[in-house]
């Protein structure tokens, strides 16, 4: 598919991409992987200006150990940060997360800052600009209505990332850098709550940086996906445990990621988790696999994903 | 729109060209030296035909612009064959008839060779988890791994 026109600049630091950012008045987009944005921009569902690409930012591609935090690099790759040697023995549930996205050779292209910040998806979203025109703009393309629940109030779209859950389960910060300064926010506030925009982050703002507090956890991701390769979550559920106390991540379903604290660690305890979490979780036939099933895997997956995460910490 | 002037070496040869800024590498390759190897199959990186090379890294060359790759040293499915003579992944999937409509093929090829690159001895699973990166469509999965696990095989035979 050919792609529509566009300027290309390439920044060489952080505070370039944000004056080049500037110069195009809004119409820029930043360029990590491309691994989202290319196939956004084929199906004309984004339609920068110009495109300012990061890959040249060598401040964005450390992983360092500062105090009691890990600080990740946004622009560092899905496959360098799994291979890290800290990873899979501090972070399991963010190993194994890495390690279920999409496919090896995506993973060495695509970034974790990239991987954070990948639009919602929909199965009446992601489609060409023709197919769109012919069934009529929804809310996510500024039109006004859902294509997929009829007389919806909100965008359904469902957020697909599989790193944000683990890294949501490791209490997880980012840093982000824009034309106002720097801020540093929890990971939890990145995240709007609304399909059509999924993020808070302010225009022009660059994701710089991950902070995770560097305690060993025990932890488990668990998947759900038609295959087993190259394809997104229909439903995610991370689990992170650090002395006794554990976080459970869903996502997948609908624009944000839900968090619920593990206190109550017996069985009863797991399963009032997973019922509450497969009560809150809100599904819609915007999938390959129906609604129905994707709640009832809600509850199955928790359990799944706790009881791994459980018996690791033996 | 204004051109970008880019140079980078694909199979050992410099070449350098003016290129519109949304020209992505698939479509350099293609259509301006002719390396008809490399397949637009999806367009939306989800299948691998589409697969180079760049820098030892495996990547699918219809979601990069032609302007990241300034500098870069990229093969192709062209640049296996030295001095008249196939690549040993080339000659293990034809010899374990790993090929049926061929679309996928040279997707395949590149990303076993730059697997095979960075592990000299991969297991059976190893194989697997690297080679579903691709999709091919005719569902020769097992004679295609057959063929990469030959060419692993012959190749640390030989040193």
């Amino acid at each position: 598919m050919i792609l529509p026109k566009f300027d290309y600049k390439k920044a060489e630091d952080i505070a370039a991409a944000i004056a080049l950012y500037e110069s195009c008045k809004g119409e820029a987009r930043y360029l990590a992987g491309g691994t989202d944005l290319i196939p956004l921009v084929k199906l004309r569902l984004s339609t920068p200006a110009a495109i300012i690409d990061l890959k040249g930012i060598e401040q964005l591609k450390t992983i360092s150990r500062k105090g009691n935090s890990l600080l990740i690099g946004a622009n560092v790759t899905l496959f360098e940060l799994k291979n890290h040697e800290t990873v899979k023995d501090y972070f399991p549930a963010l190993y194994e997360s890495l390690d279920a996205t999409s496919c090896e050779t995506l993973q060495m292209r695509g970034t974790i800052g990239g991987n954070i910040l990948q639009n919602t998806r929909c199965l009446l979203y992601n489609k060409s600009l023709d197919w769109r025109t012919a069934r009529g703009f929804c809310y996510k393309m500024g039109g006004e209505t859902c294509n997929v629940v009829p007389n919806a109030a909100a965008c359904f779209s469902n957020y697909c990332s599989d790193n944000a859950l683990s890294l949501l389960s490791l209490s997880a910060g980012v840093k982000l850098a824009g034309p106002e300064g720097e801020r540093k926010i929890k990971l939890e506030k990145l995240f709007s709550k609304d399909g059509r925009n999924p993020f808070t982050s302010k225009p022009g703002e660059i994701l710089t940086e991950f902070h995770i507090p560097f305690k060993r956890s025990t932890g488990a991701y668990e998947k759900l996906r038609v295959r087993n390769a190259i394809d997104y979550p229909l439903l995610g559920v991370a689990v992170s445990m650090i002395g006794g106390k554990g976080k459970v991540c869903v996502g997948g379903i609908g624009p944000a990621p839900l968090v619920y604290d593990l206190k109550d660690l017996s069985g009863a305890g797991l399963k009032e988790v997973a019922q509450q979490a497969r009560q809150e979780a809100r599904p819609v036939s915007n999938t390959t696999l129906s609604a129905g099933y994707r709640k009832k895997m809600v509850n199955v997956l928790t359990q799944r994903a706790i009881k791994r995460a459980l018996k690791e910490g033996k | 729109m204004k051109t970008i002037n880019v140079s980078f070496r694909v199979n050992d040869e410099p070449v350098a060209f003016q290129v519109k800024p949304y020209e992505t590498l698939l479509e350099t390759l293609r259509e301006r030296i002719d390396l008809i190897g490399s397949k637009e199959a999806c367009g939306m990186g989800a299948c691998g035909a589409c697969t180079v090379i760049v820098d030892g890294i495996p990547l699918r060359s219809c979601l990069v612009l032609t302007p990241e790759v300034n500098g870069a040293s990229i093969t192709t499915v062209e640049g296996l064959a030295k001095d008249g003579n196939l690549h040993p992944l080339q000659e293990a999937f034809m010899e374990k008839g790993a090929v049926q409509c061929g679309f996928c093929t040279s997707g395949m090829i590149m990303t076993a060779k730059a697997f095979l690159d960075r592990n000299k001895k991969p297991t059976q699973k190893e194989v697997i988890k690297t080679m579903s990166s691709n999709i091919c469509r005719c569902t020769g999965y097992k004679k295609i791994v057959e063929a990469v696990e030959y060419a692993a095989s012959r190749r640390t035979s030989v040193g």
